[in-house]
């Protein structure tokens, strides 16, 4: 009997654990919990760790904003002070919030997204939440936090608007015309760099190949290349100052190649068209093979190369990278104008 | 004991009819008269003409174009608003007779028919708003536009006038973002935006894209509801929207909150 007693308080404890299990996410309980709170950076999230009471304190800390020496650092917050927390509950691994209207103060779209960025990446990050849900004065928010439809449980922020991912960025680099829509991988390579170098120098920035802060800030108000010259058709542009080569249809600058040209001003500057053609040409007075060559004038030609540095450096020919000369051999048929502009020194 | 406990039971069987019927009771308003506390209704459908917290069907903490505007109708009607509630879609909110606002926003189209209520005169155009990209000559009118590449995003107002005013295959974007990007690359001359969103579109991307040239007449405009027997004239609004219109409130409240006044463009012809 005495045993019988003891399985079946043993077997309700068992199913009250299991319960708490199911229903709570760990840092559910009042122990301390140490978690990342998000706050923002020049506009990107950030994280500072923070230890607390709990996911109640975790998110009064978010609440509070950063601290003195976080703030020094840059660190700033979406989120109106003195925001209060009106309710917080957990179940099924969900975090229902419920805020003080302050939370909806202000109407700069920016900031009232990052604000439940901030909140859904900070509940996001303790272990074993799986969702949020938000509401404001007991209500159901529709429509005020641009991004988010809060009718639902979000499980993920929304990203940022910027072009962080290198995904992004070489979605943009082909839209603008830097790289073949090919290249678009997520992986970084040496097309991503080609492209990112034909940016820089389009640009007027350091011409590095690297993908760094300042390309990506650029690439953030860049606009697709326009042509030197007004004149309608097919035909290839090239500038002599940003050593780039352009393909332009009717006034439109298809793409943008990275390109090194003759040192010391030995590809002449002039309006020219392509008058021969060779898969494999051999240059005679340097005695070497030109792949993909397209003459334009005299024994001057756009054509692949093994090294096309970041500047000028051939003989007076067009060096391109081997993977864009045969890309340039297809469009400059016989006939295409060459424009050849010195637009700057 | 088990009396007190029939008692509770047959009280709470009487209460509950009764708060059920409280929530449907129209407020009542002395005939004839103007009332001087409206409760307006709100879709919550379009986040740029109202946002706010649903409570029940109260709607708190509300916002937006259109709620500024009832605000300021309500004021000059001789009144002010007692709250807003949430209502359904345009369709069945005119398709019944039965309405427990006065005054009703909800993307409501001019052409709509109605059971319950009369509509306004339009207070918002739906025009589509036309954004070309940088470095393209300014289109003088829809004849220029022909030859360029329109762009829409797919399913919205603007998707129709793009099919009917493009010469080349239209490019039907997925989202907004697609079609800023299209826009500024140059994969679109010219993106075609309904006249509520072209703000938003354009706001904080002035820099990658061309001007604002104008807007292509696509549609009537979106009217204010307002419900038979709830004490205000259809007439009366009317009145107090031309003079919101005249006295250039309608344009700041547009500015406001759209980002811009879409009655102000000019219109391609």
């Amino acid at each position: 009997m005495l045993n019988s007693r003891r399985v079946a308080r043993a077997s309700v404890l068992v199913i009250v654990l299991a319960a708490l299990a199911v229903c709570a996410p760990a840092g559910a309980s009042s122990g301390s919990l140490s978690s990342d709170v998000w706050f923002l950076q020049d506009g990107r999230p950030t994280a500072a760790a923070r230890s607390a009471p709990g996911i109640p304190g975790i998110v009064r800390a978010l609440l509070a904003g950063p601290n003195r020496k976080e703030r020094a650092q840059g660190l700033r917050t979406a989120i109106p002070t003195g925001t209060a927390i009106r309710d917080l509950r957990i179940s099924r691994q969900v975090v229902t919030v419920d805020l003080a209207a302050r939370f909806t103060s202000g109407r700069d779209a920016t900031s009232l997204q990052a604000r439940v960025g901030q909140l859904v990446r900070t509940l996001r990050d303790v272990p074993g939440v799986r969702g949020v849900r938000v509401r404001i004065e007991g209500g159901v928010p529709i429509g005020l936090f641009p991004g988010y439809d809060l009718r639902r449980i979000v499980r993920e922020a929304v990203p940022e608007e910027t072009a962080s991912g290198l995904r992004d960025v070489q979605e943009l680099l082909a839209a603008l015309g830097f790289m073949a829509p090919t290249g678009v991988t997520g992986q970084p390579g040496d097309e991503t760099s080609v492209a990112v170098l034909a940016f820089q120098k389009w640009s007027g920035l350091a011409r590095t190949g690297v993908l760094d802060a300042q390309v990506t800030s650029a690439l953030d108000r860049a606009t697709r290349p326009v042509p030197m010259l007004d004149r309608p058709g097919k035909r290839v542009e090239i500038l002599l100052g940003r050593q780039v080569a352009l393909e332009i249809v009717d006034n439109r600058v298809e793409r943008v190649f990275h390109i090194s040209s003759g040192v010391a001003g030995r590809t002449p500057s002039g309006a020219f068209h392509v008058y021969r053609k060779e898969r494999m040409s051999w240059s005679v007075p340097f005695s070497t093979w030109m792949p993909w060559a397209s003459y334009f004038t005299g024994g001057i030609a756009l054509h692949a190369y093994p090294s096309v540095p970041a500047y000028p450096a051939s003989h007076g020919c067009v060096r391109m990278m081997a993977r864009d000369a045969p890309l340039m051999y297809a469009f400059a048929t016989y006939g295409t104008p060459v424009d050849v502009v010195r637009e700057y020194a | 004991m088990s009396r007190l406990a029939a008692s509770l039971v047959v009280l709470a069987a009487l209460a509950l009819p009764a708060a059920g019927l409280a929530d449907d009771t129209t407020p009542p308003v002395a005939p004839g008269a103007p009332p001087t506390s409206l409760v307006v209704g709100l879709g919550l459908d379009d986040p740029a003409l109202q946002a706010g917290v649903l409570r029940g069907r109260e709607v708190i903490l509300a916002r937006g174009f259109e709620v500024e505007l009832a605000r300021i109708l309500a004021r000059r009607l001789g009144g002010r608003v007692e709250r807003f509630v949430h209502v359904s879609s345009p369709g069945r909110l005119l398709a019944s007779g039965a309405a427990d606002w006065q005054l009703a926003f909800a993307g409501i189209p001019a052409s709509s028919r109605t059971v319950g209520a009369d509509l306004s005169t339009p207070y918002l155009t739906t025009d589509v708003v036309v954004v070309v990209r940088r470095g393209l000559d300014r289109p003088r009118g829809l004849a220029d536009l022909r030859s360029a590449v329109l762009c829409a995003v797919r399913g919205d107002g603007a998707e129709a006038a793009v099919a009917l005013h493009a010469k080349r295959a239209p490019s039907l974007l997925p989202s907004a973002d697609r079609l800023l990007t299209a826009v500024r690359t140059g994969a679109c001359d010219a993106a075609l935006v309904p006249a509520d969103e072209a703000g938003r579109f354009v706001a904080g991307h002035k820099r990658v894209l061309g001007p604002v040239v104008g807007r292509i007449r696509h549609g009537k405009g979106l009217v204010v509801a307002v419900a038979r027997g709830g004490g205000l004239a259809a007439a009366d609004v009317d009145r107090q929207l031309a003079r919101l219109r005249h006295d250039g409130t309608l344009g700041r409240l547009a500015r406001t909150w759209l980002g811009l006044d879409p009655a102000a463009l000019p219109v391609l012809r």
